[in-house]
């Protein structure tokens, strides 16, 4: 008897493909440790068990008709709820959206289900993708797996918090601004921020249009570096005309030595008021063992770095306001019943159906794109964003990639922080690779000597050098003792195979 | 209110147009790829990109940039290499986001002009003392006849999405405030539109008509819409203020909505410059806002009073990466563009012998110009201005004309064979059917004679009736001639040619 959640993507499409088990069986398993798990972790908000015995029933078909089977065949995975998936509502976990069912399918969703995986439902997050706890979801918190008193990070809470807790093996997510890497690593799961234009938007509600990006979450760089390719299958998506063509196999160089090459560290970074002394000491470890695996560690700097948060919650909230314009109770999402006219109806549907914190950042975005003040800080955040950009391209000219810290803590207690402005700041690390375009991953790779929680480092690289990324990741992963962990108190618990 | 001729004396008004066209003719909306037609049933002709559901993002259709490009190109704008799209936010449920996708500070194409003819029976509009153009520099010179030329500077061309149609139903004249239901329609949501923006260097209603006649006609040659004011294709707003004669400082101006056709566009203005002329000499203030034309009161109404500019928070689009246009899509355009009007109004004048003002009619109608192209390279050319004459003064009263049918009516008219009552009235007969003009004529007994034996016999017949009348033409009485005539033909039933009789009398009677 093994449980599904002791499985990597890989062994499951394997196993299906050998007739060890079939996807049917692996779909029940796979609803069966949701089941067992979910109440703890509360990661999901809806679980679509016809869909998912509906696509694995399709995968064992094929696989009677002597079909080739396709790479994450029979693969249980799990969208966070900002990602359209037609048979399920498309919530972004507001009231705004609790009953909005999708209209079509999202190009990221849809390319994963093309590579066969089985889909188990819609994951919670911040709402709207504001925040990084996921204790802003209209419906309910998510809890961190390895401390479900804790917060599993955001926006891509639920997400983090399914594959750390065994519940699928592969989650999507979406980054804007840290949104995948941070709960990443609070959770103590692989968490990906493709280079902007790598996946599709198209279908993913927007937050920042210029700054989101989706991405896979993973127990294993295998395992994301396999979702990589089933998202980029296909080429550049003709619905969304910031995607690029970066189609290749993400697997090829995953075992690449790294010797001979560079990897940048900024010491101003680590020096940081705020990041906690086992952040600290786990990314100088990183850096050790990338040392130790023949790798050159070279000093970068950002220097434009301390503008990033400014710049980035200026851009983020003008472009979240414009975004979130359009939820206005007329045709779809919460109606406030009983208002005499449009104007009164758009109101109060508004301001009941969205939450403090979208109401905050849309009040934020609404001041400073009005005349006057957009000059002063939307084109000034421009600006900057400029500067940041150049000061990653000098910084890649020296190193292959960047080592840095995810978050400067491990994950915190739920409510222990409150003020909106201490949890911005938490996102000095992640932002400035949103702003910049480039792509970013974070690795677990220990668990912090104080807290005994999770820590993961983060790799940035170059903008459509994910291949890279990854094989770096790989590297990082060989050297630490995380690969393919469960949270130790859902390891094998329900989700059993045959 | 005193008279325009009059207000125009004392008064310069100061005119700037806003058009709106929607690209009709391509097959697909400007970010989707839902079909482009208003006929169908509501809401047909929707997906998720027009409807703005979440997660929805704009793809642009890059014939519509093809068709801008053009549009500027025709009206010597400069293509700008690098331009981007914005987010225009308002909060209406025309417009599916809450925002307008529109363009910011730079266009695809601008600073542009057009040279507006101004013929002489719709150049008296202008005063005498506006003597120089709207840049302050180019001298308007007047013809012997009185017409002149205007330089219109363009201010730009931009490129926009439309918003869907709402009917408000149950309540005041079909405006949303006491409706008890609105209705939306999102097919029109999304269909590509073009606004061109004019410096303010009109000066007459006159030239406001003309300007817009001109635009249509070149936009129509472009085949980049159907230019349809009525059903709303083309969209016009005017914007009007007056400021006293030799003053160079503008005056507050008014902008006035409804002009849905060119008598209305005329109209308006006309009535506007007197309104505000009359507020102006009682001492008053003219206030900025937004006025509707009445088209049955001829007057115009106040819709909103512009008390503070809206905000609508522009800003740079951020699912629509800028345009970079190349040389390359630049020449393409270019090579697209058909003959314009101007340049067609020339070439039929100087190749075919026709008058400006006949050639400018033939040019300004792509259908019309097909039409007279095709008919004229199956005739002989001197019969050629009658062929222009037949399609100007007579095809269009029939809607279903061939091409076939206008060939022979025309050379039946250049051998004078029929007069041209009798041309209306064959081809009132044949419109709409394959009939050929020559043999209904024919089995109507309508062709007249040309044989100029046998109608000179019916002239010695007559002339040996009708001494009397031969002697008092040979005594200086020349009207008595037509008495003669209508005898001929009287005689020979209608179906000699009047002018041949007329010619054979006079013969006979010299």
């Amino acid at each position: 008897m093994t449980s599904v959640d002791a499985l990597s993507a890989r062994q499951i499409a394997a196993g299906i493909a050998a007739g060890e088990f079939s996807a049917t069986e692996v779909a029940r398993a796979a609803l069966d440790a949701i089941a067992s798990r979910d109440n703890q972790t509360r990661a999901f908000l809806q679980v679509s068990e016809d869909l998912a015995l509906t696509a694995a029933a399709r995968t064992d078909a094929a696989r009677a008709a002597g079909e080739a089977l396709p790479p994450l065949a029979g693969v249980p995975v799990a969208f966070k709820d900002n990602m359209n998936l037609l048979g399920t509502r498309t919530t972004c976990a507001s009231r705004m959206l609790e009953s909005y069912e999708s209209a079509y399918t999202a190009t990221c969703v849809q390319r994963m289900l093309d590579a066969g995986a089985t889909p188990l439902g819609k994951l919670n997050m911040d709402e709207f993708a504001f925040g990084s706890t996921t204790d802003s979801s209209a419906f309910h918190p998510s809890n961190n797996p390895w401390d479900i008193a804790c917060v599993p990070g955001g926006s891509s809470g639920g997400s983090a918090a399914a594959v750390a807790a065994g519940e699928v093996t592969i989650a999507l997510g979406s980054d804007t601004g840290g949104s995948i890497r941070q709960p990443a690593s609070l959770c103590g799961v692989v968490g990906m921020k493709p280079t902007y234009g790598a996946v599709s938007r198209y279908g993913v509600v927007a937050f920042g249009s210029s700054l989101d990006q989706a991405g896979p979450l993973g127990r294993r760089v295998e395992d994301v570096a396999l979702a990589m390719n089933a998202l980029t299958a296909g080429g550049r998506d003709p619905c969304d005309s910031t995607s690029r063509h970066c189609e290749q196999d993400f697997l090829a160089h995953l075992d690449d030595p790294i010797e001979g090459r560079t990897v940048g560290i900024i010491p101003a970074l680590l020096q940081a008021d705020g990041l906690a002394p086992e952040v600290r000491v786990a990314t100088q470890a990183a850096a050790t063992q990338l040392a130790d695996a023949g790798a050159h560690i070279v000093e970068v700097d950002l220097p434009n770095m301390a503008n990033s948060i400014s710049a980035y919650y200026v851009l983020a909230s003008c472009e979240a306001f414009s975004n979130l314009a359009r939820f206005d109770g007329v045709r779809y999402g919460y109606q406030e019943p009983g208002c005499a006219t449009l104007a009164e109806q758009s109101s109060l549907s508004r301001a009941h159906g969205f939450g403090p914190e979208a109401k905050r950042r849309q009040m934020l975005g609404a001041y400073l794109l009005s005349s006057g003040v957009y000059e002063r800080y939307y084109l000034a955040a421009q600006k900057v964003r400029t500067l940041i950009t150049r000061d990653y391209q000098q910084a890649f000219a020296q190193a292959d990639v960047l080592l840095m810290p995810v978050s400067p803590t491990v994950a915190w207690p739920h409510g222990a922080i409150s003020d909106p402005a201490a949890l911005y700041l938490a996102d000095v690390y992640t932002i400035s690779n949103n702003i910049a375009g480039n792509c970013g991953i974070s690795v677990p790779v220990c668990l912090g000597a104080d807290s005994e929680l999770p820590i993961g480092v983060q790799l940035q690289g170059p903008a459509f050098a994910d291949a890279r990324l990854l094989t770096f990741a790989r590297a990082l992963e060989r050297a630490c003792q995380m690969e393919g962990a469960v949270a130790p108190s859902f390891a094998g618990r329900g989700g059993e195979l045959r | 209110m005193r008279k325009l001729s009059e207000v125009l004396r004392d008064w310069e008004a100061v005119i700037g147009l806003e058009v709106h066209t929607e690209l009709t003719t391509l097959e697909t909306k400007m970010f989707c790829g839902c079909r482009i037609s208003h006929d169908d049933e509501p809401n047909a002709n929707v997906c998720p990109v027009c409807l703005g559901l979440p997660g929805a993002l704009p793809v642009p259709n890059e014939r519509a940039i093809e068709s801008i490009v053009m549009a500027g190109l025709a009206t010597n704008c400069e293509v700008m290499r690098r331009s981007m799209f914005y987010r225009k936010h308002y909060f209406y449920p025309d417009m599916a986001k809450n925002f307008q996708t529109t363009q910011g500070p730079v266009a695809f194409v601008m600073h542009g002009h057009l040279d507006l003819e101004v013929p002489a029976d719709r150049a008296d509009e202008r005063p005498t003392w506006a003597s120089v153009a709207a840049d302050g520099a180019t001298p308007i010179e007047r013809a012997a006849d009185g017409s002149y030329v205007a330089p219109i500077r363009i201010l730009r061309i931009h490129m926009e999405e439309d918003a869907a149609k709402m009917v408000h139903v149950g309540g005041a004249e079909g405006r949303i405030g006491g409706a008890t239901e609105s209705l939306i329609d999102y097919n029109r949501c999304g269909t590509p539109l073009i606004e061109l923006v004019t410096e303010p260097d009109l000066r007459t209603p006159e030239e406001a008509r003309l300007f817009m006649e001109k635009l249509r006609e070149t936009f129509l040659a472009l085949g980049i819409s159907d230019c349809s004011l009525e059903h709303g294709s083309m969209r016009c707003d005017g914007n009007v203020s007056l400021r006293r004669r030799g003053e160079s400082s503008l005056g507050t101006k008014s902008e006035l909505k409804n002009l849905n056709s060119f008598k209305s566009l005329h109209d308006a203005l006309a009535y506007e410059i007197c309104r505000q002329a009359e507020v102006l000499e009682a001492g008053g203030v003219v206030l900025q806002e937004t006025r509707h034309w009445e088209p049955s009161r001829r007057r115009t109404v106040v819709m909103r009073v512009k008390e503070t500019a809206d905000d609508y928070r522009f800003f740079p689009d951020p699912d629509l990466a800028p345009f970079d246009l190349t040389d390359e899509f630049v020449e393409r355009c270019r090579a697209r563009m058909p003959e314009l009007p101007d340049a067609k109004r020339e070439r039929f004048a100087s190749q075919w012998g026709l008058t400006r003002r006949d050639a400018g009619r033939l040019a300004g109608d792509p259908d019309l110009a097909r039409l007279f192209e095709g008919a004229a390279a199956q005739l002989r050319p001197q019969e050629v201005p009658t062929l222009a004459n037949v399609l100007i003064n007579l095809a269009p009263s029939f809607g279903a004309l061939t091409m076939l049918q206008l060939v022979s009516i025309t050379e039946l008219l250049f051998r004078d064979a029929l007069t041209f009552a009798q041309a209306r009235e064959v081809l009132g007969i044949v419109n709409g059917t394959d009939q050929m003009p020559i043999v209904v004529a024919g089995d109507r007994g309508l062709l007249q004679s040309t044989d100029t034996d046998a109608l000179g016999a019916i002239v010695d017949e007559v002339l040996a009736r009708c001494t009397d009348q031969a002697r008092q033409y040979r005594d200086g009485n020349r009207k008595v001639l037509g008495f003669l005539v209508g005898q001929c033909m009287r005689a020979s039933e209608g179906a000699g040619n009047p002018k041949l009789f007329n010619q054979l009398l006079v013969e006979r009677l010299g």
